[in-house]
């Protein structure tokens, strides 16, 4: 395809504001689908996805489009990850486009992660075409929301398209804006490969699929290549796009985008962000802005039963083929047994991966309460990281203990600005700038990471009624005066129950997580007793009472099914409960330590 | 080990009866009951039962004694002496009775007849289990039941009268709004009429009645078990050997057809909606059944394989849990021998469930081959059981 009928674009938008929608109008549009093969949401084909409505993986559909000129164009939408956990996802997404459809909501307005990834696609120099979607609902205000594009995100949007993905309204108008306003891509036809990886996948049948954008030359079926990071030589065997069927070709053009088939054994083969070049005669550069991706967020996650660790770890290196983020290296802890730490990108990712491991491979895990890395100085001045709070050794032990700190901007409506900023205070915030865009407020403040992650999310959404929307980057460690604060279960010390809190919080925390765990942990034969120490301290105590008496009176003989099933349930409840000595601890207990603010 | 190793004449058979009607819906009851309108259907109905143990047997020829056999409800008591007499004829025509079979009915207070009474034992029926449930007014009232708890001694004493020495009471515990002295009154008046066999339960709210749509302010669990280990103490005293969960009896007066369920004995059941497990075929496999709960639907298919609602063949490892959730309601629990000749499966297969209920302290340690729950075991009996699942 010649250059200038190319277009590369991607959808930058918020959750619900209709992205996938917009997509599959797109799909139907330029019929790359029949209409009986249209399920809605194309796009996100992992159930989860679906589900949530979120994009996890990056997809790429390839439409034909006739456009008013008379010519056919080769629309290449790329589809974007919408998350604050996959931001680097999403820049590699940007990177293999030239132009971008900023889809806002008409009745909702911008939203942070939308300003985030929009300001991305601008110092990508993307261009940026605002579109106004939902404008057939009745509380629409295209002109509000038009207004408030061009103050918080700077870009000219009173010619802003308005459409409706839902009734299918404008969508023509997209598609022909796309082909006139967006440019088409640059590069060099003639030169040495060079083809961006913009996501590799892990297909059972096939093998490492990789999403590729060509930047320069041409690769071709049998032809050998180089992946420049890792220096190893593959051969293609099979390449294609996706409309979105799969269409296999025997070669990918400059400036164009599809997937490439080569050998590879695992994802670590094909890092996203990472450049392909030929094997014979190189290039020596790679592309801009390829990096190792690192975990922010850390959990201990344990099989409840001890026989299925095996599987477990089978499980982990089976979601790695297809999670280059996740990271994982076994964990012994004295009172869950043997487990993993993993890393995360963020609670997300973290939520999205217990999900799957649980759905997918069908495993009852316990996971610990998720904690961030910390860095501690030793007396001689030595620096090493700590993911897991039960590592943190006593006080005395060392000079500093620093935690990490995240820049966060909160965009929202004026009204929210009070509770939103009485929040950020109560977790330890330093404001940095407040600006007035319009209808909305984007305060930015920093942050510790723990703070984010205990509850941070949730607390937000409640105290503005959703209308605030968050993004963060991680920024610096910074000395803190944190303390160990560790939890006993009839006397003995539970490791996986450790957490680590600011001192000034802690006896409030201690306080408050004895009491949530004495409403989480259910009665059992004995007394059990809950303390929360810090050092030898025990700074807060409560108990829960045994249960007398766990019987069924009436087993109506003949009939023994309802019992079973009766007993079944009962059972099902205790599957994400771990015997901790003789204690039954659920699951719940050990999320405890997040929610122990929330009561409030 | 497989079930083709079980010899089936050392598994004791019954038969259970089920008489679906009741003169009203007691608000706690989860069983198959129907509420009477007008008539009830006697003649049609015991045509249908006929029809169906007919059926029963043709499927598969039983040579067994049957040792005991139980018209449960609904309200048995509401089917005159004839009718009862007609079924235990037909019955009678088809198997062997064993010499000291036992055959019980259940009767409401509320609808005692003496003549019916004698009838019943003229027939055939040599223990009879009166619902009595309590003999507190404002209990009876909130249960929803029929009769006072006069009644319930007017109908204790027709049963003596027309020939019954070996009776049954059902009581319930932890009723809204009872107290402990309440809940001992009501023991005291039972013991006070010299049953020879206590059936005393603790109420539960059943999904699917009315008390789980509207729950009734029952006494919390604390409550309830002081209640409970009160009246253990005082059932005791009085002579009553605690035999399983909810059962009391004098010495050697337990309930054969109850024990023969605990003890993973078999039994045919015939009419809407009842049970039968029944260990046969060429390989002896052990299959559950359930007839078709309500009354028309069974009435029509009675006699035929149509009648059988739901019909499952034990698998081999739901043996231990289908054993033990039975077998370990029993304060003296099992051996080792019953287990596999019930079962056909080798006691080993009971090993790991066994070894961490030791652990947990919920059966005795292995003196002999017996298996016995613990106090404990008992206490927190659904624990002990979920190990077998």
């Amino acid at each position: 395809m010649n250059l200038a009928n190319i277009r590369n674009f991607c959808i930058i938008a918020h959750i619900d504001h209709g992205k996938s929608t917009l997509a599959d109008r797109f799909i139907q549009y330029t019929g790359g689908l029949e209409e009986r093969e249209m399920t809605a949401q194309v796009l996100d084909n992992n159930p989860i996805e679906r589900e949530r409505g979120i994009t996890i993986k990056a997809q790429a559909v390839s439409l034909d489009y006739k456009a008013r000129d008379g010519q056919v164009y080769q629309l290449n939408l790329m589809d974007t990850p919408g998350h604050v956990d996959f931001s680097y996802e999403v820049s590699r997404s940007l990177q293999a486009c030239e132009g971008a459809l900023l889809v806002v909501d008409a009745s909702q307005g911008v939203e942070a992660q939308s300003v985030a990834n929009c300001y991305t696609a601008l110092e990508m120099h993307l261009e940026v075409l605002p579109i106004l979607n939902k404008i057939d609902l009745q509380n629409a205000e295209p002109e509000r929301v038009a207004d408030e594009i061009e103050q918080v995100i700077g870009i000219e949007a009173t010619d802003a398209l308005r459409i409706s993905a839902k009734t299918g309204l404008g969508v023509a108008e997209v598609l022909e804006a796309v082909v006139l306003k967006l440019p088409p891509p640059k590069g060099d036809p003639a030169g040495k490969l060079q083809a961006l990886i913009v996501d590799s996948w892990f297909d059972n049948y096939l093998g490492v699929v990789s999403l590729v954008r060509v930047i320069n030359g041409r690769i071709q079926k049998g032809q050998k290549i180089k992946v420049m990071s890792t220096g190893k030589d593959h051969e293609v065997s099979m390449l294609g796009v996706h409309t979105p069927k799969r269409v296999f070709k025997d070669a990918l053009e400059t400036g164009e985008v599809g997937f490439v088939i080569a050998g590879i054994k695992d994802i670590f083969g094909a890092p996203v962000g990472d450049t392909l070049t030929q094997a014979i005669n190189p290039c020596t550069e790679m592309l801009p802005g390829f990096r190792k991706i690192q975990p922010r967020v850390f959990a201990g996650l344990f099989p409840v039963d001890a026989e299925d660790f095996e599987d477990f770890r089978d499980s982990l290196s089976k979601l790695r083929l297809n999670d280059s983020a996740l990271q994982y290296e076994p964990e012994n802890s004295t009172a869950l047994g043997f487990g993993f730490r993993i890393g995360f990108l963020g609670m997300l990712h973290m939520e999205i991966v217990q999900e799957r491991l649980e759905r997918e491979y069908n495993l009852n895990l316990i996971t610990t309460a998720p904690s961030v890395v910390y860095e501690i100085v030793s007396g001689d001045g030595e620096v090493r990281r700590i993911d897991n709070p039960a590592e943190l050794p006593d006080g005395s032990e060392f000079q500093d203990l620093r935690e990490p700190i995240i820049t966060a901007r909160v965009l929202m409506p004026h009204s929210y600005v009070g509770p939103v900023m009485q929040l950020c205070m109560e977790k330890r915030g330093v404001q940095k700038n407040l600006r007035y865009l319009g209808a909305q407020v984007q305060l930015e403040i920093e942050m510790p990471l723990a703070e984010v992650v205990l509850d941070f999310f949730d607390r937000l959404k409640s105290v503005s009624r959703g209308y605030a929307s968050f993004e963060y980057e991680f920024t610096r460690f910074q000395t803190a005066d944190l303390v160990r604060l560790d939890v006993l279960v009839n006397g003995d010390k539970v490791d996986a129950l450790a957490s680590i809190v600011h001192r000034d919080a802690s006896y409030t925390r201690g306080r408050d997580l004895c009491e949530r765990m004495q409403e989480v942990i259910h009665r059992q034969q004995f007394d059990v007793a809950i303390q929360a120490a810090i050092g030898a301290k025990i700074i807060s105590r409560s108990t829960v009472k045994a249960l007398r008496k766990d019987v069924t009176a009436k087993c109506y003989g003949g009939d023994v099914s309802r019992k079973r099933k009766l007993l079944e349930k009962q059972k099902e409840g205790k599957k994400r409960m771990k015997q901790v000595g003789s204690v039954e601890i659920p699951q719940e207990a050990f999320l405890a330590v997040l929610g122990v603010d929330r009561k409030k | 080990m497989s079930n083709t190793d079980l010899p089936l004449e050392s598994v004791p058979l019954s038969l259970y009866v089920h008489l679906p009607w009741c003169a009203r819906k007691c608000p706690y009851c989860d069983f198959n009951s129907h509420a009477a309108r007008g008539v009830i259907p006697e003649r049609e109905y015991v045509d249908a039962l006929i029809r169906d143990l007919e059926f029963e047997l043709s499927d598969a020829g039983e040579s067994r004694p049957l040792r005991s056999i139980f018209f449960g409800g609904g309200t048995p008591s509401l089917f005159s002496g004839a009718a009862i007499g007609r079924v235990l004829d037909a019955v009678a025509a088809r198997l062997k009775f064993a010499n000291d079979i036992e055959i019980t009915l259940e009767a409401n207070p509320g609808t005692a007849d003496a003549a019916n009474f004698r009838g019943y034992r003229a027939a055939g029926v040599n223990r009879m289990s009166i619902g009595v449930q309590s003999f507190d007014p404002a209990h009876l009232a909130a249960l929803g039941r029929i009769h006072s708890g006069d009644e319930a001694r007017r109908a204790f004493a027709m049963a003596r009268d027309a020939g019954f020495d070996n009776l049954n009471l059902d009581l319930m515990f932890a009723l809204p709004q009872q107290t402990q002295v309440q809940a001992l009154a009501d023991l005291h008046g039972a013991l006070a009429l010299q049953p020879e066999h206590l059936s005393w339960y603790h109420l539960t709210l059943e999904p699917n009645t009315e008390f789980a749509a509207r729950p009734p302010a029952v006494p919390d669990a604390d409550t309830a078990a002081d209640m409970h280990d009160a009246g253990c103490a005082l059932l005791a005293d009085a002579g009553f050997a605690h035999y399983e969960t909810s059962a009391f009896a004098r010495p050697g007066l337990q309930s054969r057809h109850n024990l023969n369920y605990w003890r993973f004995g078999d039994y045919l059941g015939i009419g809407a909606g009842a049970h039968a497990k029944r260990t046969a075929g060429k390989d002896l496999r052990i299959e559950r059944r359930a007839r078709h709960k309500h009354p028309r639907t069974y009435m029509e298919t009675a006699g035929t394989a149509e009648a059988i609602q739901e019909r499952r063949v034990l698998a081999q490892d739901e043996l231990p849990f289908e054993f033990c959730m039975n077998a370990l309601r029993l304060h003296d629990g099992f051996i080792a021998e019953q287990f596999e000749s019930r079962t056909g499966a080798p006691f080993s297969a009971l090993s790991p469930m066994l070894a961490q209920a030791l652990r947990l302290g919920l059966v005795e340690p292995p003196a002999t081959d017996a298996v016995r729950p613990t106090e404990a075991g008992r206490r927190y009996q659904n624990r002990l059981f979920e190990l077998f699942l």
